[in-house]
């Protein structure tokens, strides 16, 4: 397994983590892989802390998908962090920002299916990560990255950070910032071709 | 939280591999990208969508979209319109922003915390359509089909509406476009000619125009306003009867400030002066009316020295507006507005507007009122059943007679709240409120509140999150007007002189809905299902309803493609008087139920002392608080400044800029904030400021606070004794300046 494979699964995890909350995967084997994900960075407390509040609960998918929607969807006070990129760089959905992440797929060889949200979707910007990934398309990778995600990212998870009531998905925005940014002396380098 | 490594050293060592293993296996499926053929897309450019019809506000225009790669950039009028034409105004170009606003509501949500502060879980649409479905029979298994009170507006409303009505079978059904707006004026016009009036004065082709309280310019329709502005061009005549100096008020030949609330009164005194000096259309009265002598009996005592005095104005000035639409007769056009439930005496406002018309002979003539003869198009929706008065609130069973008997269709609001905050005579424990804002849009806000809290299931839909979604149980989303069938719009040209013409056309999506919205059809019929009726569905979906009603006019929704989206057809001429049309200057029949049978003017309330009367109107680039959180609207009118007469300022210190909030006369104060304006153009005993500001819903994240809500200032509620409407303009406010409340004495 390469590298770039292992990234790959890395990325549709992250995108898995932003999903509407669903029993159907959100199960005890997701939580123990993501702990054991968190373990292996040495962030084991981030996700003891997620497990405290798991275990507290009566109902933690419900808590989980409240607070999706207050986050993401709609919610009290307002809708916090839409997870669409022309939300901060257009200021409305669907803007120019989708129409330029589209074309990035289309150049790319990719398209949307009929029932998927807009291109500048958080979870179908990390999936396209994982197809250039799986792809060993590492220019395509760090292009898309500069150029597409990181832009509007930082914004986004700086809303989530700063309002999120419940730890996950505090600790998922900073998971994915992890993956994703750029680092300037040792880290990953944008392709400067 | 801080990660232990970097991502390269992560990415460069073996942990990454012995991490990612796992990670595959919880991951369910993709997300929608997939690997797809590399086509030639062909430049990019706009392409041209037809068949949009706008709903920023009611009016209605005609629209294009100019759509790139699956995005609505921008709309603009259906070049091929004969109504709108190719010009639209602010708000129908905001519509794009409305579409793609971030807080519009995107999935069915239900509300897991508390009526009024919800938190909000979003569930499937079987979900929620299983649990209104269900509560919904509940009610009528467990108190009747009248245990459901329904708040309905706009066009995706009424197929549910007549649902609820017709097959469910409750009569607890109140609109805020009839009881809270233009219901009195239609019934008021039945009671006298026999038709509602629409706003069907033929403007480009009148003399004169009088208008009491429209404020054209600031209320702005597409159509209407082009008939205005060619009126005014080709040399009309304008009255104004305002207390304000408002657009229309600025380009009148007469502005009349008037004391609010004695409209009638000065009317009366308009008639009685044209009857006593012989300068009314005698051949219209004898040919088209009836009733004259009970008529002139009833008004004679209005003197033009009477009303000056009531109405605060000069009798010479009321004499000049008689002369002018005398010396112009009949090509006058008496306007008979459309928000007309101001002070709860207002049937007899319309009336008297409606009989003023009347003896100068201003039907059916050029430059008067005019109804044009549109195209015939059918309508389906549920069979109408017959459900029996038991249940029907405004029927007094004691004496058999109508509590309201020139009400409008639906039940008069007032008894339906009523009744499910006592439970008397009986309960009604469920409320369905789709495409309305009861909270805003209906005075007594707390009222509204506890009709909530007395229910045992609220449903709401709607487009945006608006302040009465807050306390629904389940919140649905529907699909903007830019995204769905249903509406179909029929006219002719806008200039009644001109090539006579008809139109029609239907709405079409320009682009397709977004998320997980869905059409009023499936909606319902969902819920018909659920509750029962499945065999009493009429149409299973919005395009078959479309079509079938096109049908009815030889039309369908693929002709209507072909031809642009507006089918255009040879009209008929409008003007001459049918023979049969009368007008009703006494009617026995109002007389009968206990009402005046001739228009009589009611005394307001007057303005206490330390209070100026709380006045409010349509803004320009907002149609009340359905557009309060459009950015770009918002952008071009953030609040709304209270209008405050510039001497009552000065003698209190007040300045243009200056911030307040307000108090009414019942204590309650506002919210928010506001700027004022400081003006001559207003009465001293008054302050205006525009209609759908300051929304309480933090999910309005443009609206919320911005600006003052009116409807929370207008907590007395005057009832219009003859229709059970609403009367808004009977409340009073002082201001509040760093914490300190100023008497407003004039």
């Amino acid at each position: 397994m390469s590298p770039s494979e292992d990234i790959a699964r890395v990325y549709r995890f992250l995108s898995q983590c932003m999903q509407y909350p669903d029993t159907e995967w959100m199960n005890e084997e997701f939580f123990n892989v993501l702990y054991n994900l968190l373990g292996t960075l040495g962030a084991l407390e981030d996700g003891v802390t997620i497990k405290k509040e798991i275990d507290n609960s009566a109902d933690p998918i419900e808590d989980l998908q409240v607070e999706y929607t207050r986050l993401f969807i709609n919610g009290v006070p307002h809708v916090v962090a839409p997870p669409y990129g022309s939300v901060y760089m257009d200021k409305a959905l669907q803007g120019t920002f989708a129409g330029n992440t589209l074309a990035f797929y289309r150049e790319k060889g990719f398209g949307m299916e009929d029932d998927a949200d807009f291109p500048d979707h958080l979870i179908h910007e990390l999936e396209f990560l994982s197809l250039m990934a799986e792809e060993h398309d590492l220019a395509g990778e760090e292009e898309f990255l500069k150029k597409l995600f990181r832009p509007w990212y930082g914004l986004f998870q700086a809303r989530v950070t700063e309002e999120a009531h419940h730890p996950y998905y505090r600790v998922i925005v900073q998971l994915i910032d992890f993956f994703t940014k750029e680092e300037e002396k040792d880290g990953f380098q944008p392709n400067k071709a | 939280m801080a990660f232990n490594l970097t991502r390269r050293k992560f990415l460069q060592t073996a942990s990454l591999a012995a991490a990612s293993v796992p990670l595959a296996k919880v991951v369910s499926a993709s997300t929608g990208i997939s690997r797809s053929a590399l086509e030639a897309k062909g430049t990019f450019g706009d392409k041209t969508v037809t068949g949009g019809i706008c709903e920023m506000c009611f009016w209605r225009c005609q629209l294009v979209g100019k759509v790139r790669d699956g995005r609505l950039m921008k709309l603009e009028g259906n070049p091929k319109s004969i109504d709108n034409g190719t010009a639209i105004c602010a708000r129908g170009n905001a519509g794009v922003q409305l579409l793609y606003d971030v807080d519009r509501l995107k999935y069915p949500m239900k509300n897991v915390g508390k009526r009024g502060e919800p938190k909000w879980k979003r569930i499937s649409w079987k979900e929620a359509l299983d649990e209104c479905g269900s509560k919904l029979k509940k009610t009528v298994d467990q108190y009747g089909a009248q245990g459901i009170c329904v708040f309905p507006h706009g066009s995706s409303a009424k197929y549910p509406m007549h649902y609820f009505e017709r097959a469910v079978g409750t009569h607890n059904v109140s609109e805020a476009s009839f009881f809270q707006c233009r219901g009195i004026r239609d019934t008021a016009y039945v009671a006298t000619i026999g038709k509602a009036p629409g706003e069907k004065i033929d403007m480009p082709n009148t003399k004169v125009l009088f208008f009491i309280g429209d404020h054209l310019g600031e209320n702005i329709h597409v159509s209407h306003i082009k008939q205005y502005i060619q009126g005014l061009q080709n040399g009309a005549k304008l009255i104004v009867a305002d207390p304000r100096f408002s657009a229309s008020a600025a380009k009148a030949d007469i502005w009349v400030q008037i004391k609010p609330g004695t409209d009638t009164a000065y009317m009366l005194a308009i008639m009685n002066y044209l009857v006593k000096n012989n300068k009314y259309d005698k051949a219209f009265v004898e040919d088209h009316t009836e009733g004259f002598d009970e008529f002139f009996a009833a008004i004679k005592e209005w003197t033009l020295e009477k009303a000056a005095k009531e109405c605060d104005i000069p009798a010479e000035q009321i004499k000049e507006v008689a002369e002018m639409l005398a010396a112009n007769a009949p090509h006058v056009g008496i306007h008979p507005g459309r928000h007309v439930s101001w002070h709860g005496n207002d049937f007899q406002r319309q009336r008297a507007l409606a009989c003023l018309t009347g003896i100068l002979g201003a039907y059916y003539v050029k430059g008067g009122w005019v109804p044009a003869k549109g195209p015939k198009v059918g309508g389906v929706s549920w069979a109408k059943e017959d459900h029996g008065q038991e249940f029907d609130l405004n029927q007094d069973h004691q004496k058999d007679e109508k509590i309201y008997p020139f009400k409008p269709p639906g039940t008069p609001t007032e008894l339906i709240r009523d009744c499910a905050i006592s439970g008397k005579p009986y309960p009604i424990k469920s409320c369905v409120v789709w495409g309305q804002n009861p909270l805003q849009t209906i005075p007594g806000q707390q009222k509204m509140k506890d009709l909530f809290n007395a229910m045992d299931f609220v449903m709401c839909v709607d487009v945006m999150p608006t302040d009465v979604t807050a306390w629904a149980d389940i919140l649905l989303p529907e699909p903007s007007y830019l995204e769905r069938f249903d509406f179909i719009k029929t006219g002719t040209q806008w200039d009644l002189s001109k090539e006579h013409q008809q139109y029609i056309s239907a709405r079409m999506p320009l682009v397709p809905p977004m998320f997980e919205r869905k059409d009023q059809i499936y909606i319902t019929n969902e819920i018909a299902k659920r509750m029962g009726h499945e065999a009493k569905i009429p149409v299973q979906t919005i395009e078959e309803l479309v079509d079938k009603s096109l049908a009815t006019a030889n039309l369908s929704i693929e002709k209507l493609k072909a031809e642009d989206g507006i089918h255009i057809q040879p009209g008929k001429d409008p003007y001459g008087v049918p023979e049969d049309f009368t007008v009703m200057l006494f009617n026995e029949e109002i007389e009968d139920t206990g009402h005046p049978g001739a228009p009589t003017y009611i005394a307001v309330p007057d303005t206490p002392e330390g209070y100026a009367r709380l006045l409010y109107g349509r803004a320009p680039v907002h149609t009340f608080n359905r557009s309060q959180n459009n950015v770009w609207l918002h952008n071009a009118m953030p609040d709304n400044p209270v209008w405050v007469n510039d001497k009552v300022a000065a003698k209190i210190g007040l300045v243009d800029g200056d911030t307040v909030g307000f108090v009414n006369s019942e204590g309650v104060e506002s919210r928010t904030t506001t700027t004022v304006k400081v003006t001559a153009g207003i009465r001293k005993d008054c302050v205006y400021m525009y209609h759908g500001y300051g929304s309480a819903n933090p999910l309005m994240t443009i609206g919320v606070g911005a600006g003052v809500d009116d409807q929370s200032l207008i907590t007395k509620l005057a009832i219009d004794p003859e229709t059970g409407c609403s009367g808004m303009r009977n409340n009073f406010v002082k201001l509040i300046k760093d914490g300190k409340v100023l008497d407003l004495s004039a």
